[in-house]
């Protein structure tokens, strides 16, 4: 899978001139992404999939384009939404790989330390994300705090210099692979909310008390993980934030899931739903002389434009006030995006008959529509249920932004 | 960005446009015209003349403003918003196609006629796909022309005194100018359970006209420019009426008490209204670009705006259902505004097409491209 690229890329050197950008990311990804990487990693094993992650990490760090979406301060490119769509769109073009692994150490470890960290955790933990590749988990969920997420029972007590932690945290994607974990635990159970009472950590996940357990999910796969907390001393200097002030800094992690992961999300989907019609063109496809299923395409192809456009409103808003912390569109964007995903992913088992029931190895990494359409429509539950439901989220429409009464 | 690519400013026109609705289109208002049998609210359709709102779109040379698909669409959505009865769209359409046509004294004073609001025009109910017709046209004596057939369901048309037709000769269609008042030709008024509006049908038995009636230029160019202005016009009205519909519904639930609360208190309602929310937040995202697009008159100008037209329609009938049934009981009342809202919501999902053709014409130009 190492290539060895012709010349050297340096797109952010062009970030100047638009055209010749998109053509250096162009040249870029076509000298450097495998042109078989998807038949590689269908049915890959966990270690090889892991391994072609950071592989494909350190590519898109070579050239800039792993945190170009990070400030310059904090060692990013801090390009504007033109230069991301860009990138977005070039990337979805290529087919290149999805760096799923990395992304809480790209979207939620950012989201959090830019607003709510200190000068050295910034320092440590975000150039060791882009110089070292680490790898970090969320570990906020547990057994019986899910959507109830401020009833979480992982308590951490201060003892000297360290919070000595025990508890279980539950749905960490790649725990099993992580280097950090993003913590939220309960420093005091006395307080008059429990969100008053929680703390937000680091947690190094090679400390002693640390196990990991993965679950195996619905599709097949065992991304998620269970990880059991014994004992865990966490340094003072890895409490981010002030004592018992975690649950409003969380809302900054969560904020990010909600809108800039789903940009590159949807110019894949876009991406995807012109290959398929083009396909469908060329093959004269049944679905497509069909009245019904031809509308419900059509109609789903409106929803994703419609998608698009709210992302490109949100960016808008993130240029002109990075922390966004007015907004209500990320909401918006998340459940949206959720409900298109499924309409698609549902659409496609329903027009692909009963070849789509037949068991097909998954391609590892290959993002959220692979084509392989009943693992893709199982795997669209993972947007509207994790980093809170879409019931959730319609909750706190109806209540933060109309006013209706708790 | 609150000004127009042609440097108005939105929210100014928005405010002033809204502030006279409000007045003039007033619930009570609005409920005593459509209880009544006139079928043009004079005062309404002068202030609009007035206030320049039919010369929007109008070329200056004709003596409008030369302004776009941006400025009206704000106007359509106040529109929307207070379910006025105002025959512009219409009108606004009549001068679109003659704007589309090639140009000649005749056109442009036709046009200054619109723009003034001295005529009231109105065009053929296209759909979206193949335009077809039931006109005729045939050659008459020294070198009119005849017109005969069945013009029906043209929205405004009681009201209507200038119309602009699709009909077909022996090389294909065409569309002709029909003066009523010049002609002796009175359109038949078709109430509509939307009493904000209604439609007119005309029957004409070899009628005669003057051959430069029949416009010069492209049907079917024309006849997308007309779809086009009228998709975007009818999704900003829908827009406009859900959004008013869903805050006075939002109101209600706040202070409505049952079981000793608020019934907005209750999650099932609540998350109905999210889901309101959320869907007039995407379309009003895809109007704005499907505005945006042909004011800068791109080539997918046509398809936005049919898919915004779909989405639209389709998001404001579903939030003005609703809005009936989470009022309850009053919601069901003639006194109550909901029924109004609802009642236009339905109507805009069948003009210019309904969803199917909409649908099917989007799915036409995307395979084109694809």
């Amino acid at each position: 899978m190492i290539e060895n690229p012709s010349r050297t890329f340096d797109p952010l050197a062009l970030k100047d001139d638009l055209t010749a950008f998109r053509a250096e990311v162009r040249a870029w990804l076509e000298a450097v992404v495998p042109a078989d990487w998807r038949e590689t990693m269908r049915g890959a094993d966990e270690a090889d999939y892991v391994a072609f992650q950071r592989w494909w990490f350190a590519e898109m760090a070579k050239v800039g384009l792993a945190t170009p979406h990070w400030p310059r301060d904090w060692g990013g490119a801090d390009i504007g939404i033109r230069h991301q769509i860009i990138i977005y769109e070039e990337i979805a073009r290529a087919q290149a790989p999805n760096p799923e692994l990395f992304v809480i150490s790209l979207y939620h470890l950012p989201a959090t330390l830019f607003g709510h960290g200190s000068q050295a955790q910034r320092d440590r933990y975000l150039t060791g994300v882009k110089e070292r590749g680490e790898v970090w988990c969320q570990g906020f969920s547990e057994p019986n705090a899910g959507s109830d997420l401020a009833s979480l029972r992982t308590r951490a007590e201060r003892k000297g210099d360290v919070y000595v932690v025990n508890g279980q945290k539950v749905w960490s994607s790649f725990g099993a692979s992580a280097d950090y974990c993003l913590l939220l635990a309960c420093t005091d159970q006395n307080a008059p909310k429990k969100q008053a009472g929680i703390s937000y950590f680091i947690l190094d996940m090679k400390a002693p008390g640390v196990t990991v357990r993965p679950i195996r999910q619905a599709t097949g796969q065992s991304e998620f993980c269970e990880i059991f907390l014994d004992n865990v001393e966490i340094p003072v200097a890895d409490l981010i934030g002030e004592e018992n002030a975690g649950w409003m800094i969380a809302q900054s992690t969560l904020s990010a899931e909600r809108g800039l992961i789903i940009f590159e999300l949807s110019e894949r989907m876009a991406r995807t739903m012109d290959a398929d019609l083009a396909e469908a063109k060329r093959t004269d496809a049944a679905w497509l002389r069909d009245d019904q299923t031809r509308r419900e395409f059509t109609a789903a192809y409106t929803d994703m434009v419609t998608l698009r456009l709210m992302i490109r409103a949100m960016m808008e808003e993130v240029e002109a006030d990075p922390h966004m912390a007015s907004s209500t569109l990320p909401t918006y964007i998340k459940i949206h995006f959720s409900n298109v995903l499924r309409r698609y992913t549902d659409f496609r088992v329903r027009i692909a008959g009963l070849d789509g029931q037949i068991e097909q190895p998954v391609i590892m990494g290959g993002g959220h529509q692979t084509g392989n359409v009943m693992y893709d429509f199982i795997l669209s539950f993972a947007w509207s249920i994790s980093g809170g439901t879409v019931e959730i989220l319609k909750t706190v429409i109806a209540e933060r932004h109309l006013g209706l009464p708790r | 960005m609150t000004d127009s690519d042609s440097g108005m400013d939105l929210e100014a026109l928005r405010d002033g446009v809204r502030g006279v609705v409000a007045e003039q289109a007033s619930h009570e208002r609005v409920a005593a015209f459509t209880d009544g049998d006139e079928t043009l609210n004079a005062a309404l359709w002068t202030q609009a003349s007035e206030l320049g709102w039919l010369a929007l779109s109008a070329p200056e040379e004709a003596g409008g403003l030369g302004l776009g698909p941006q400025e009206l669409a704000v106007v359509y959505e106040e529109l929307g918003r207070s379910v006025a009865p105002l025959p512009m769209l219409g009108s606004m359409l009549a001068v679109e196609a003659l704007t589309a046509a090639e140009a000649s004294d005749q056109t442009a004073e036709w046009i200054g006629r619109l723009a003034s609001g001295e005529r009231i025009g109105t065009v053929s109910m296209l759909r979206p796909g193949v335009f077809g017709t039931a006109l005729t046209l045939t050659a008459g004596e020294g070198g009119s022309v005849v017109l005969d057939g069945v013009a029906d369901s043209l929205l405004d048309g009681a009201s209507a005194n200038l119309l602009l037709l699709l009909a077909r000769d022996g090389e294909g269609l065409k569309w002709v100018v029909v003066d009523t008042a010049a002609e002796g030709v009175s359109v038949e008024a078709i109430r509509t359970v939307d009493r904000t509006r209604s439609l007119g049908r005309v029957t004409f038995a070899s009628l005669s006209l003057p051959a430069e009636r029949v416009l010069a230029g492209d049907a079917a160019a024309i006849g997308e420019a007309v779809l086009t202005h009228a998709a975007l016009a009818v999704a900003s009205d829908s827009q406009g009426g859900a959004e008013a519909v869903l805050d006075i519904t939002l109101e209600y639930l706040k202070t409505r008490q049952q079981f000793g609360k608020p019934i907005g208190s209750f999650q099932a309602l609540k998350h109905r209204c999210a889901e309101h929310r959320l869907a007039l937040v995407g379309s009003r995202h895809l109007i704005a670009e499907a505005v945006a697009r042909a004011a800068r008159g791109e080539d997918d100008a046509l398809r936005y705006a049919l898919s915004a037209k779909v989405l639209a329609a389709a998001t404001g009938f579903r939030v003005a259902e609703d809005a009936v049934q989470l009022h309850g009981g009053i919601g069901y009342t003639w006194e109550h505004p909901c029924h109004l809202y609802l009642k236009r919501a339905r109507l805009n999902e069948q003009l210019f097409g309904d969803e199917a053709a909409h649908l099917d014409h989007v799915a036409r130009l995307l395979l084109a491209a694809a």
